[in-house]
């Protein structure tokens, strides 16, 4: 009997969660492991006390370009913290307003705007990630790719050691790792 | 394909909760849209998971690469890992009786006969297979000697199974479908694997796997297995003296060395000792050495190389052959050995050309050096061979429409056999709302002559001079032709059910028949028989697949097939067998399976039916029965990566016949069989 509630509450969720996909149709499988995958960096990546002005201001996660994940991010991250820094989605309209965030979302494709972008926050403690095609040789610190139908990460990690922030090791472990592009 | 979203589970799947896994691989597979608009997974499932669980998940359902838009609108069915393992499949004939567009009958301890679409004979021959890219097929018989191609299942990620012509891509013998058996990346399988068990039938297995980073870019993984098998039995109940003995090792490595640049090096070693029933053992062995560069060109653009070197060698007992009246002896008992090396490279380039074509094309050239020992009574003439085949292919896949595409290519081959033979195929998809998808396509497709059909030899020196040989093959043995017309639908009803329904009729020509030589002056007698393309047909029907999700935590799945032959000797000539011996098919089958998740336990039941069939036995046609069988499996997961499993095969019956062998073998029957298995991963 207990087994047959328990399936009865499955089916029960999976009404639920159809009718949020009703809502979000238009995200896809891609964009929300993406998602997953920031809110993730947050544990992997250490960044330096400098780059929180206030002991429990935000830590901010800025999306520049058009905002592929709906509202996916924010549920994400909605109630998590890193330690008393709660975790807050900022869509970016200005280029001026990046260098205060943490990760730095950039959905880009225009080699000349992710160098325009990357410029800004040049040796802040500002995690760039990306999907763009050679986001990682230009000069951004974590680049997203496709492969067999999966995402794999490419680190940079010439620029996420200028840029002062940290990456665990068990990041890399599971990433490819890049060198810069010599221009 | 019914199922077309699917989550290859990778060895971290156990390493946080199974649960959420399964509810995420569930929440994937079966939420409406998975063509286009893509399910929402709750952000608070997908948190729970792992980086390494994250890495693995299917970003999309249908692959970009070129070579698999073709399969997407065509007959294709994935088995998975997941599926293989949840099935208690203990080898890959038995993995691939999950894809229910294959007849796959056991024919003893160690043999099987496998097939689509029909012609599933003694030495079926219209099916490609190929693992990891290496085609497997004998140029002997152009069929697959299955108790040879193993490897450890825990570490196969899919089993793609096509039917339906795959020749423009595929080229020659991809006649009634490809079977692709794909390895996992190293990249995929760190840690250690141990598994093992023992059984009624399967008397004892063991395997182990152990994958390591060697750095940030390279991935390696070493091997090895090992298994006993039990004999079958004899209608009368007696042993069938076919005991079965494997072990096999091997390695993959992956180096990502660059963004662009990636290399696959692997191999693989295998033994065995196979009893048969005519007595004796037979012994084979073999391996083989496979690397791939893949390069990125651009992001519309890539092209990858891949050489591989295969040997495989055998050596087995012939018994002697004797006269119908069984006074005589034709020719004395001995031993057939045949050493086949096989040098292969390929090369293949995809790019998309403005915004509406999608092109691959491609080159091949196989070498192959065939060393027979001939027996007395079962010859090659020539012993020693070698044979060249040359092939360029290429395809175009046109958008005419946003949801609407045309394929057509053709592939060119160049045999030392018949010289030039082309393999052109068009194929029309039409995608509607991105839950449907109806498809048509027109394949011609060859089997070019293999060693048996040009220069088998059944000696009889005992009888000599009279007659020198029972049988030899025909020298001017030409290709079997197949011309293919499709019609498919695929589609997904709501957020549980999806399904896929493949129809085709298939036009022969030239296909196998055996001739006799004109009387000889004193006695009259016509040897040897000898093979010509006296034969033609057609073969129709249709596959139909429907996927249905119960419950988050319980999925059936049910296939039927159906088969219709009508094969005929050519006005005017002539078939020692009657037309009877190119098929041995069953007009229906279906199977229902049923994966059920219960905390931490898994159950799952597998029930098929295969309908009786005509095999015939030199002349004379005799009924396989129909039968229903059902496997069942319980698996206990403890500690996320253990799992002990308790695993029934066959159940319904104490033994069951699925095929029959031609004399002097005599007929093997299957028993019923239980194993147990413990897994681990650490």
């Amino acid at each position: 009997m207990k087994c047959r509630v328990s399936l009865l509450w499955l089916a029960l969720s999976f009404t639920l969660v159809s009718s949020r996909e009703i809502a979000q149709r238009d995200i896809s499988r891609e964009y929300q492991i993406k998602a997953v995958f920031l809110f993730n960096f947050t544990q992997f990546v250490q960044w330096p006390e400098a780059a929180f002005p206030t002991p429990d201001g935000p830590f901010l996660i800025g999306i520049i370009g058009r905002d592929p994940f709906g509202t996916y991010l924010d549920e994400t991250v909605q109630g998590e913290k890193l330690g008393d820094h709660p975790l807050v989605v900022k869509r970016i309209q200005s280029p001026d307003d990046v260098v205060n965030c943490h990760i730095l979302f950039v959905n880009a494709s225009d080699k000349a705007d992710v160098k325009l972008i990357l410029e800004k926050v040049k040796d802040k403690p500002v995690l760039t990630v990306g999907d763009a095609p050679n986001f990682a040789t230009l000069g951004g610190m974590i680049r997203f790719l496709k492969e067999d139908n999966k995402i794999r990460i490419r680190i940079n990690l010439e620029a996420t050691k200028k840029a002062n922030v940290t990456i665990s090791s068990k990041l890399l472990n599971l990433a490819d790792i890049v060198e810069t592009q010599p221009h | 394909m019914i199922r077309s979203c699917h989550f290859y589970s990778g060895i971290f799947c156990r390493a946080t909760d199974v649960r959420v896994v399964l509810a995420v691989v569930l929440v994937t597979l079966f939420l409406p849209g998975c063509v286009i608009g893509q399910a929402i997974i709750p952000a608070d499932t997908l948190k729970k998971l792992s980086m390494e669980e994250l890495m693995n998940m299917e970003v999309t359902s249908v692959s970009k690469r070129p070579e698999k838009l073709v399969e997407a609108a065509s007959a294709i069915q994935v088995i998975t890992n997941e599926d293989i393992r949840r099935s208690g499949a203990t080898s890959i004939p038995e993995a691939l009786r999950l894809a229910t567009n294959l007849h796959v009958a056991q024919k003893n301890a160690h043999d099987w006969a496998i097939s689509a679409r029909g012609f599933n004979t003694d030495l079926a021959n219209k099916l490609l297979v190929l693992i990891d890219g290496r085609t497997v097929y004998t140029p002997l018989f152009s069929g697959v000697f299955w108790d040879r191609q193993d490897y450890l299942l825990e570490d196969i990620e899919r089993i793609e199974v096509i039917s339906g012509p795959g020749s423009t891509l595929w080229g020659a013998n991809a006649v009634n479908g490809v079977i692709n058996i794909i390895t996992k990346k190293a990249h995929d399988t760190h840690g250690l694997y141990v598994e093992g068990g023992a059984g009624t039938e399967l008397r004892g297995f063991a395997g182990l796997r152990y994958g390591a980073r060697l750095n940030a870019n390279t991935s390696l993984r070493v091997y090895g297995k090992y298994f006993g098998r039990d004999d079958a039995v004899t209608p009368e109940g007696s042993e069938a003296s076919d005991e079965w003995h494997m072990g096999q090792g091997g390695f993959k490595m992956d180096v990502n060395a660059s963004a662009k640049n990636t290399f696959v090096f692997q191999g693989d070693y295998y033994s065995g000792n196979v009893d048969l029933s005519t007595g004796g053992t037979a012994r084979v062995k073999g391996g083989n050495l496979l690397s791939r560069w893949t390069h990125t060109i651009s992001d519309h653009s890539e092209m990858n190389v891949q050489v591989y070197y295969d040997r495989t060698s055998f050596s087995q007992p012939v018994p002697e052959s004797r006269t119908e009246d069984n006074l005589t002896v034709l020719a004395p008992a001995g031993t057939l050995k045949d050493d086949l090396d096989t040098y292969n490279v390929d090369f293949q380039h995809n790019f998309t050309l403005g915004s509406r074509n999608e092109v691959v094309w491609g080159a091949g050239y196989r070498f192959t050096h065939d060393v027979v020992a001939n027996a007395p009574a079962l010859a090659f003439s020539p012993d020693i061979l070698d044979r060249n085949l040359f092939s360029v292919f290429v395809q175009d896949k046109i958008r005419l429409l946003d949801d609407l595409f045309f394929t057509l290519g053709t592939k060119v081959e160049h045999n030392d056999y018949t010289g030039f033979e082309f393999e052109p195929g068009t194929r029309l998809q039409w995608n509607v709302n991105g839950t449907h998808t109806v498809w048509a396509a027109v394949s011609r497709a060859v089997r070019m002559p293999s060693r048996v059909d040009r220069h088998i030899r059944l000696p009889t020196p005992g009888f000599a001079p009279i007659v020198e040989n029972l049988l030899i093959g025909g020298k001017g043995f030409e290709s079997e032709t197949v011309i293919a017309y499709e019609l498919g639908y695929r589609a997904q009803f709501g957020s549980r059910v999806s399904s896929s329904l493949s129809t085709f009729y298939n036009v022969y020509h030239d296909l196998r028949s055996t001739s006799l030589s004109p009387p000889d002056p004193i006695f009259g007698l016509q040897f040897p028989l000898f093979y010509e393309n006296n034969l033609e047909g057609e073969t129709w029907g249709f596959e139909v697949n429907i996927l249905y999700q119960v419950f988050d935590q319980w999925r059936l799945r049910g296939g039927y097939t159906l088969l219709r032959e009508d094969i005929r000797v050519r006005d005017g000539r002539f078939d020692f067998n009657n037309a009877l011996n190119e098929t041995a098919d069953p007009q229906q089958q279906f199977s229902l399976q049923s994966s059920l998740n219960i905390f931490d336990f898994e159950l799952n039941a597998g029930l098929r039916f295969v309908d009786s069939f005509v095999y015939n036995n030199t002349g004379v046609p005799a009924t396989v029965p129909d039968y229903t069988e059902l496997n069942l499996r319980l698996a206990w997961i403890l500690k996320d990566n253990f799992i002990f499993s308790l695993n029934g095969q066959n159940l319904l019956h104490n033994r069951h016949a699925e095929y029959v062998i031609s004399r002097p073998n005599p007929s093997a029957e299957i028993e019923r069989s239980v194993y147990l298995k413990v897994s681990c991963r650490l």
